[in-house]
């Protein structure tokens, strides 16, 4: 009996620890998805069946929320990079993670590299003829270590796990996650790429770092360098880059605490059309200038340009009133002699030249400090705003009869106004150049885009051809003054002449004055009438004691009063530049924007995003101060066959605004061979595709024709054009 | 001709200063300065000339920081150097609103729950020490000889992970270049990429 029971306790006890043991061995379902915080992992493992010899690829996918970043495999300056390690089968390899070309992110005065919102790591997997699977569902499983971070970072680890019917021979039909496919596939199709063959890139040693020369086949405009070793180079240097005939030259700055000169650069080039490639660049020989002269007749295409641009500049909205001043004093002048007449026009070209030259300069000084701005950008700063449309107002009202200022209508102060002649038209010349600079002209937009990506020496000439381009009407009439011939006799007409002229001075100002209020906020923008108001008191002054000095010095100290509201109100009343996208996602939200199409501030992760969705992008780069911009947008962006088209179409809408000198917006017109607005580009759908820059003068039928040569999208995503999904 | 003068003197000015950018160099002298510590008592890097002084730049929330502290190395290598004449300083960068700030009644407060032991605890909201020193992330580690050169500027060990049980088997950086340099040996590794969260910066997103 008792035998009977120690047996039977013994049959328990073993039966008990064999079910535990069955229990505990049982496998865990496998996951192919985490959902961590702020970030979620998935294993893609696209072919259903494994099975010897078989070759796919297989995918690491991570997806992060809005902000949330994880890095490259070199991260810069913090951070770190994910890691993986497999645990496979016997007969399955895999092959290293493999990083897609990744992005800068920028943190103050540290420079990070690495992804946002989604990106997924291809890992190359064999399943070799030693593979002999036991069960009929072959599990792959990862473990995954990884860093997300926003303002902070937190670090995440988890297993991963698919499971796959395991044959033995390849089947009749392979079946594929058609999806998983995908998303691997495009993402493979990311991965930087060996230079092509023949190509090299080269690199020498400056006091500040290195000049990077590489090859690519053709001539490029702009790139990034990602270096692969960390203390090569100071990761948040900005990198100059000079076009080649055949590839592009990048002035990289050395981390400071680099002992000797390495014998290699490691890393990636990344092109703006998402081209990326490996460099493993040796020191050697510069591109020798070999370039020059094949680009010399080049420089002259874009010579000629500039110099048209500067002419058609004077078409401009913002130039034009300047020439009817300058046209006005010629009336006036047709009876001097001629020398005198030439003499005029050379220093208003001489006046033109100047100011162009002088704005150059600060513009290759502040380019060489490495800020990154383009042309255009004094009317970014609201209180220049504020002082020229306080001038041309004070202009208006002295054409319009309230006072005289003599024969220099256009000098800008008050002793200025007594040097009448050669003085005049200098300052005439620096009135003409100072108002165009906004205007974007067709021509100009592309000599200043080359001339900005250039050495100093050529920025110079395309400037001076452009100067010169807008002085050339005026010199012209002043060499001929046979024609000015052409133009009647003074008399009473004059004076009517010169009141009608004070009209499009004032809508200069109102003009200014709009994009002031745009700019700085309503509350500044009443000040600044209050200022106006202060200049025509002054003005009374000078128009009911014409010469008189008290009566003169009283209108001048007025004049300063005006000019110190302007200051003062841009310093307590500035506002900050408003953003739109909160709301546009408030009108969304209400449904109140539910139908029409929606622009939404353009951000290149957007950008990325849309292209990622399969949806082709415009983006419409503009500013408040800009007139053609706005004139583009009313009239052919916002009309109803552009607007048909962009919904039939799909294509997702992005405006970027460049009002206030966004740098981001900056660097991406560079990359498009821009630097000012208006800009047009479509991003096809297909990221390795490059974007396609429409002209600055737009017409329904050019916008029309560009979405129509883009492929066609399936039916339901043309109901209407959504806003992107995030 | 004026212009051209004034373009290219202006021009190198801007160049000059944008090289200008950061200046602390292994194998120079440390910049001198001068700070606030936890207790309200004023610190500069002069009055230390004649010790070895280890700048430790800390934020209590990065998860590498955690390492060091929660595994207790931090606290020991402190010990472990101060016992021998080492003056050590932890920074504190990160700037008010943001993760690693801490006044100096918190501060004093957490180093008395971690039983750490700095000679001193540097409060840097302002991030001047810290941009300074172009320090990077937590931790981000200094070293300084007794004639005030930098002799050690970079990450604190050789694995760069926020795994504890990783630091039993790494180098630690900070420990060989006060064992070379006391011992009148050059230092082997003087400058190595620190690893870490990047510090929290006023006006860095």
């Amino acid at each position: 009996m008792r035998l009977c029971r120690a047996i039977s306790i013994g049959c328990a006890v073993l039966l008990a620890a064999v079910a535990t043991a069955a229990a505990a061995a049982a496998p865990t379902p496998p996951r192919a998805t985490i959902t961590a915080k702020h970030v979620s992992v998935t294993l893609l493992i696209p072919p259903q069946q494994l099975f010897p010899g078989e070759s796919f690829t297989a995918g690491l996918e991570f997806q992060m929320e809005p902000g949330w970043h994880i890095y490259w495999i070199n991260a810069g300056d913090s951070g770190e990079p994910p890691t993986v390690q497999w645990n496979l089968p016997a007969g399955i390899t895999a092959g290293s993670m493999e990083f897609p070309p990744p992005q800068r992110l920028p943190l103050g005065p540290l420079m990070d590299f690495g992804y946002e919102n989604q990106v997924v790591f291809p890992v190359a997997m064999h399943v070799t003829a030693d593979f002999h699977p036991a069960l009929p569902q072959t599990r792959i499983a990862a473990h995954l270590n990884w860093l997300v971070c926003r303002e902070v970072c937190i670090p995440g680890k988890g297993d991963l796990s698919v499971s796959r019917t395991s044959l033995r021979a390849a089947p009749a039909l392979a079946v594929t996650d058609a999806a998983a496919k995908a998303v691997v596939a495009r993402y493979e199709s990311l991965l930087p790429k060996p230079l092509p063959a023949g190509d090299t890139a080269h690199f020498r040693s400056t006091p500040q770092g290195f000049l990077l020369d590489v090859e690519t086949g053709v001539r490029d405009r702009a790139a990034q360098f990602f270096p692969l070793d960390q203390t090569v180079i100071a990761n948040a240097a900005p990198q100059p880059a000079k076009p080649l005939p055949n590839g592009i030259q990048l002035a990289l700055t050395k981390d400071e605490n680099l002992q000797s000169a390495p014998q290699e650069l490691n890393g990636l080039i990344e092109l703006p059309d998402g081209a990326a490639y490996f460099i493993h660049a040796t020191r050697g020989a510069l591109q020798q200038s070999a370039g020059i002269a094949g680009s010399a007749g080049h420089l002259a295409g874009i010579l000629g340009f500039a110099f048209l641009g500067g002419m058609i500049l004077n078409l401009m909205p913002c130039v034009f009133p300047v020439l009817f001043i300058k046209a006005l004093a010629l009336v006036q002048s047709s009876r001097q002699e001629r020398r005198h007449l030439r003499a005029h026009g050379w220093i208003y070209t001489l006046g033109i030249l100047i100011s162009f030259w002088a704005i150059v300069a600060v513009l290759l000084s502040l380019r060489a400090a490495g800020r990154e701005l383009g042309w255009g950008f004094q009317f970014q700063s609201p209180l220049f705003l504020a002082l020229v449309a306080m001038l041309f107002f004070f202009l208006g009202l002295a054409l319009a009869g309230q006072f005289d200022l003599g024969l220099s209508l256009t000098s800008a102060g008050g002793s200025l106004a007594q040097r009448h002649g050669l003085a005049g038209s200098f300052f005439t010349g620096v009135l003409a150049m100072v108002v165009a600079t906004p205007c974007t002209a067709p021509f100009m937009g592309a000599a200043v885009g080359y001339a900005l990506a250039h050495s100093a020496g050529v920025s110079l000439a395309v400037f001076t051809a452009l100067a010169l381009g807008l002085a050339a009407p005026y010199l012209l009439l002043a060499y001929f003054p046979g024609w000015a011939r052409v133009l009647p006799r003074p008399g009473r007409w004059m004076e009517i002449l010169k009141q009608a002229i004070s009209v499009p001075i004032f809508g200069t100002a109102i003009w200014l004055v709009w994009v002031f209020g745009q700019v700085a906020g309503m509350t500044a923008l009443g000040f600044l009438l209050v200022a106006f108001l202060l200049l025509a008191i002054a003005g009374w002054f000078l128009g009911h004691w014409p010469g008189r000095r008290v009566p003169s010095v009283v209108a001048a100290l007025i004049v300063a009063g005006a000019v110190a509201v302007p200051v003062w109100a841009v310093r307590s009343f500035g506002l900050p530049p408003s953003s739109d996208a909160a709301e546009i996602a408030q009108l969304i939200q209400h449904g109140k924007l539910a139908a029409a199409n929606v622009w939404q501030p353009f951000t290149p992760s957007l950008l990325a995003q849309a292209r990622a969705q399969g949806r082709p992008v415009f983006v419409d780069f503009t500013a408040s101060w800009c007139l053609s911009c706005q004139v583009n947008e009313r009239l052919i962006l916002d009309n109803a066959a552009v607007e048909q088209g962009f919904r039939e179409t799909g294509v997702a809408l992005l405006r970027a605004d460049w009002t206030d000198q966004n740098p981001v917006i900056t660097q991406t017109l560079a990359a498009l061979g821009r630097s000012g607005v208006p800009t047009y580009a479509i991003y096809p759908a297909d990221p390795s595709a490059p974007a396609q820059v429409l002209p600055e003068v737009l017409t329904s039928g050019i916008v029309l024709h560009a979405l129509n040569s883009l492929p066609k999208p399936d039916r339901q995503s043309a109901a209407v054009a959504r806003p992107i999904s995030q | 001709m004026a212009h051209s003068r004034r373009y290219f003197a202006g021009f190198a000015v801007l160049l000059a200063c944008t090289l200008w950018a950061f200046a602390v160099r292994v194998g120079t002298a440390a910049p001198d300065f001068t700070a606030m510590d936890s207790h309200g008592r004023s610190e500069t890097l002069s009055q230390y000339r004649g010790h070895f002084v280890v700048l430790e730049w800390t934020n209590n929330g990065c998860p590498f920081t955690r390492k060091h502290y929660e595994s207790g190395n931090m606290q020991a290598l402190q010990r472990r150097w101060t016992r021998r004449g080492v003056i050590w300083l932890t920074i504190l960068s990160s700037a008010p609103g943001r993760q690693g700030y801490m006044t100096a009644t918190e501060e004093n407060a957490y180093l008395a729950r971690e039983h750490a032991a700095p000679t001193a605890a540097i409060l840097d909201p302002t991030g001047v020490l810290g941009r300074l020193y172009d320090a990077k992330t937590t931790p981000d580690m200094v070293v300084i000889d007794p004639d005030g050169k930098v002799i050690y500027e970079g990450a604190i060990d050789d694995h760069a992970t926020t795994d504890p049980a990783d630091i039993p088997h790494s180098k630690n950086y900070v420990s060989e270049a006060l064992s070379e340099a006391m011992s009148g040996e050059a230092v082997a590794v003087s400058y190595t990429r620190s690893y870490g969260c990047s510090v929290k910066y006023s006006g860095a997103e």
